[in-house]
């Protein structure tokens, strides 16, 4: 049926009942209303078309695209012609070797490729004291690439790979480390990050040293690696970045305390501002944060190796938004100066790397650890890493 | 002593009502819907075959399924034997299976029951005959109206059409799966009363003195009429009654056939045959929603992309992909419902990839269904005709119904008998309540 007879029926019902003139009017008329704002909505969209402004946006998603193709093609260590063949074949077939990173505040690297009979990772020698801060741990495949945040909230991007390698057992002094990115003056090394995970991820999560945190999207990422810049993620002057992690938006995050308070945090809740999320003592201050994974248990290390557990279902999640969190350490022993170095969300089969005041790195297993309550070391704990077990996430 | 109620089992609409000697009370068994006292005789069937009926199974089918994904998987379904001139073979036969598919929503019950050659449905893994789904949705209701009461439910009314069918076996055979679909559901005494003459004891409440009626009972899937003396219980009589396979569905198709299809390319577009198959199957309650297979889909997919009508060709998609199927048919319900008052309305659907708009009138719509007055102007004057009177002695003519309230069909009674003699009832609870009146004496 045309139109014209359509029309011409519209005109038969007015005729026939006058009353419906006035509604059919109505109904057109709020008709032509709604088509003039969609077609001022499609005029829009020509003129961003026209002007160029959508094929930036699309440019802009192609690029962020290909940056996170060529991140899988260097975890499955695929060139191009590969992974048209299948990705997803090779998975299985690659065999890659995991790399501990041991790094400081001052830019300084080591890495130890790991294996199963490696329980002494090596001695540093001289550069450590309790005052300063302590050199940190990252478990990553050796193919893998990181991302490395430095306290102004520069940030850069580095293959584990192009790290020299040091032998496992050894003893080192920090003028034999690498230093992929130097700090610019002013500046230092906040943490470095594992970015495989990229293209599974819906935000960076940053948490500053003050408990301030800020998540990012991972959409971001590629104006944020070419202005190579994140942010801090603190507000206040003293502080600065603690620890980046990428999260999906179900995830459920926690930090611990050096002062031993537990703060769990569901990501969705969290705010793309800096916002701060615990209240903390003057003397207090963020050392371990991880996201939670059902089958993991939460192991807090004080400074004389004895290990606190909790489980995943003790923690909760908290709402408002300055907590005190959850209280760890009685305050008898707060008193007595107890204190955690660092804290882990561990499986039983995952290994924990122990820094101890000598400089000695060894490894234990967290099952052990956690059984018997404490950990073996030269002197006080000055920190601690996970190095997650075949098949665990790093 | 056992309770008895009145069950309206309609096709579109479902009613329970109690009758205690002097006053009908219409039990609230649907509280999402707008009128409480009326249930969509809908039942929605989860994969888990957990079973909801009304409001809540629209409402649950909605959230499970508008816009959700699809996989489909190849099934076997059964086996063909081929036979040529001197060769014969088997060959298996396989279907596509939707295996996110989260439920079954299934209306038109009632219709189902009066189906010739209709046995049930599968759905998932089970076989539901059309007495099982009766069962489960009368079940239920007893449930619910127990519930109001606070005590149990022994015996039931149930209201049926004068005619189920035109053919006597399936008329019976129909009954009787109601029957057997009450039974099961829990009733331990289950009997009948023709809807219209349920109407029209329900009318009869309201007479001071005798009167001769034709109860003019316009539903969603059956017209019935009965000429009938009423005001006396004692002298009460029917004298003819009669039906014909004429109601609200069939307007509703006619609307989609005349008015939607069009905005599918129909009589605008020269579609692909296959198109053209899916296209006219869009009216089929039935047929629409087995469209959605992944052949058919590449099938629109290509026209699309070959830039044959894409929009209307993707609208189609959308209609057939995105459950919306159920919605679309209650627009156009929608639409016919509000003509009843207003001159003109709109049938409008907006959603992912498809939107329709049609300003539709009543002219348009009487002249769409003009076809039926004329069979359901002989339908009634053969009964009235067989009742022995001539239309200048009937008294009343009491419509119920949801369709009896079409303006056509209103004048088409006051041509035939006068205005002053055309009575509107309730159209939702007269014959629930006629039904109630006839339980509980």
């Amino acid at each position: 049926m045309s139109f014209h007879n359509k029309i011409d029926e519209w005109i038969q019902e007015a005729e026939a009942r006058p009353e419906s003139a006035l509604t059919i009017v109505k109904l057109i008329a709020k008709r032509l209303r709604e088509l003039t704002e969609r077609n001022e909505a499609l005029l829009a969209e020509n003129i961003a078309l026209e002007n160029g402004t959508r094929v930036d946006e699309y440019r802009k998603r192609i690029a962020h695209l290909e940056y996170q193709l060529d991140l899988l093609k260097r975890r499955f260590n695929a060139d191009e012609e590969d992974l048209r063949v299948d990705v997803a074949a090779r998975t299985g077939e690659t065999s890659t070797t995991t790399s501990l990173l041991v790094y400081n505040a001052r830019g300084k690297f080591f890495r130890v490729e790991l294996s199963d009979e490696i329980s002494e990772i090596g001695q540093i020698q001289g550069g450590l004291s309790v005052e300063m801060e302590p050199p940190r741990f990252l478990a990553v495949p050796s193919n893998g690439e990181v991302l490395l945040l430095f306290s102004s909230g520069r940030v850069s991007t580095y293959a584990v790979s192009n790290l020299p390698r040091a032998e496992a057992g050894g003893a080192w002094t920090w003028e034999q480390a690498s230093m992929p990115d130097e700090p610019r003056a002013g500046e230092t090394l906040s943490c470095v990050a594992p970015i495989d995970a990229l293209p599974l991820s819906d935000f960076f999560l940053q948490v500053s040293r003050r408990g301030y945190v800020k998540k990012t999207m991972t959409s971001m990422v590629q104006s944020i690696l070419s202005n190579h810049y994140l942010g801090k993620g603190a507000m206040q002057k003293s502080d600065q970045p603690f620890d980046l992690t990428l999260t999906r938006k179900t995830d459920r995050f926690a930090l611990v305390t050096y002062e031993g308070h537990l703060l769990g945090l569901d990501v969705d809740d969290l705010s793309y501002t800096v916002e701060g999320r615990i209240r903390l003592t003057a003397t207090d201050y963020v050392v371990g944060s991880f996201l939670m994974r059902p089958d993991e248990s939460l192991l807090c290390v004080t400074q004389a190796g004895k290990v606190v557990v909790r489980e995943q279902k003790e923690i909760e999640i908290s709402k408002s938004p300055l907590a005190k969190g959850q209280p760890l350490i009685p305050p008898s022993r707060l008193g007595q100066g107890v204190r955690f170095m660092g804290a882990v969300a561990a499986r039983d089969a995952d290994k924990i790397a122990v820094l101890d005041a000598e400089g000695r790195i060894r490894l234990h297993i967290a099952e052990s650890m956690r059984g018997a309550g404490t950990v073996e070391a030269q002197g006080l704990v000055l920190s601690i890493g996970r190095i997650p077990s075949e098949g665990g996430r790093p | 002593m056992s309770l008895k109620v009145g069950i309206d089992f309609g096709t579109s609409n479902s009613g329970v009502a109690v009758y205690d000697g002097q006053h009908v009370r219409l039990l609230p068994v649907d509280p999402k819907n707008v009128l409480p006292e009326v249930i969509k005789t809908v039942l929605y069937i989860t994969r888990d075959y957990r079973c909801y009926v009304g409001q809540e199974a629209v409402e649950t089918y909605y959230r499970d399924n508008v816009n959700r994904q699809r996989r489909y998987v190849k099934q076997w379904a059964g086996e063909i034997d081929v036979y040529g001139a001197d060769m014969h073979y088997v060959r298996d036969i396989y279907v596509y299976v939707d295996e996110l598919q989260p439920g079954r929503l299934l209306q038109y019950l009632k219709t189902a029951l009066r189906r010739d050659g209709y046995q049930g449905t599968k759905i998932f893994e089970r076989f539901f005959s059309v007495g099982d789904l009766a069962k489960i949705y009368l079940a239920m209701l007893k449930r619910r109206a127990e519930s109001v009461l606070g005590e149990p439910i022994q015996a039931v009314t149930l209201g049926r059409p004068v005619k189920f069918s035109e053919s006597p076996e399936l008329d019976l055979k129909a009954q009787e799966t109601l029957r057997q679909a009450a039974l099961e559901a829990g009733f331990k005494h289950v009997d009948f009363e023709l809807e219209p003459i349920a109407a029209a004891l329900d009318y009869e409440q309201t007479l001071t003195k005798p009167q001769n009626a034709i109860i003019f009972d316009f539903g969603g899937g059956t017209l019935d009429i009965a000429v009938m003396r009423l005001g006396d219980p004692r002298q009460r009589e029917v004298y003819a009654s009669g039906g014909v396979d004429i109601a609200g569905s069939d307007f509703d198709r006619t609307i989609i056939e005349k008015r939607m299809l069009p905005h599918f390319g129909d009589g605008q577009v020269k579609h692909h045959p296959e198109i053209a198959e899916m296209v006219h199957a869009v009216p089929d309650w039935m047929a629409l929603p087995e469209l959605g297979t992944p052949v058919n889909r590449n099938i629109l997919e290509k026209a699309i992309q070959a830039k044959i009508a894409p929009v209307r060709l993707k609208a189609l998609e959308g209609l057939i992909y995105n459950d919306l199927a159920f919605t679309f048919y209650n627009r156009v319900e929608a639409a016919k419902i509000a003509l009843s008052d207003a001159g003109a309305t709109i049938i409008n659907m907006e959603d992912k990839d498809i939107a329709l708009w049609e300003l539709y009138t009543r002219h348009q719509f009487e002249s769409d269904i003009q076809h039926y007055v004329a069979d359901v102007e002989k339908v009634l004057l053969d009964t009235v005709a067989r009742s022995g009177l001539e239309p200048g002695q009937i008294d009343a003519v009491v419509k119920t119904g949801g369709s009896s309230n079409i303006p056509l069909f209103t004048a088409m009674l006051a041509r035939l008998f006068g205005q002053g003699k055309v009575k509107a009832s309730n159209a939702f609870s007269s014959v629930v309540a006629g039904l109630a009146i006839k339980a509980g004496r």
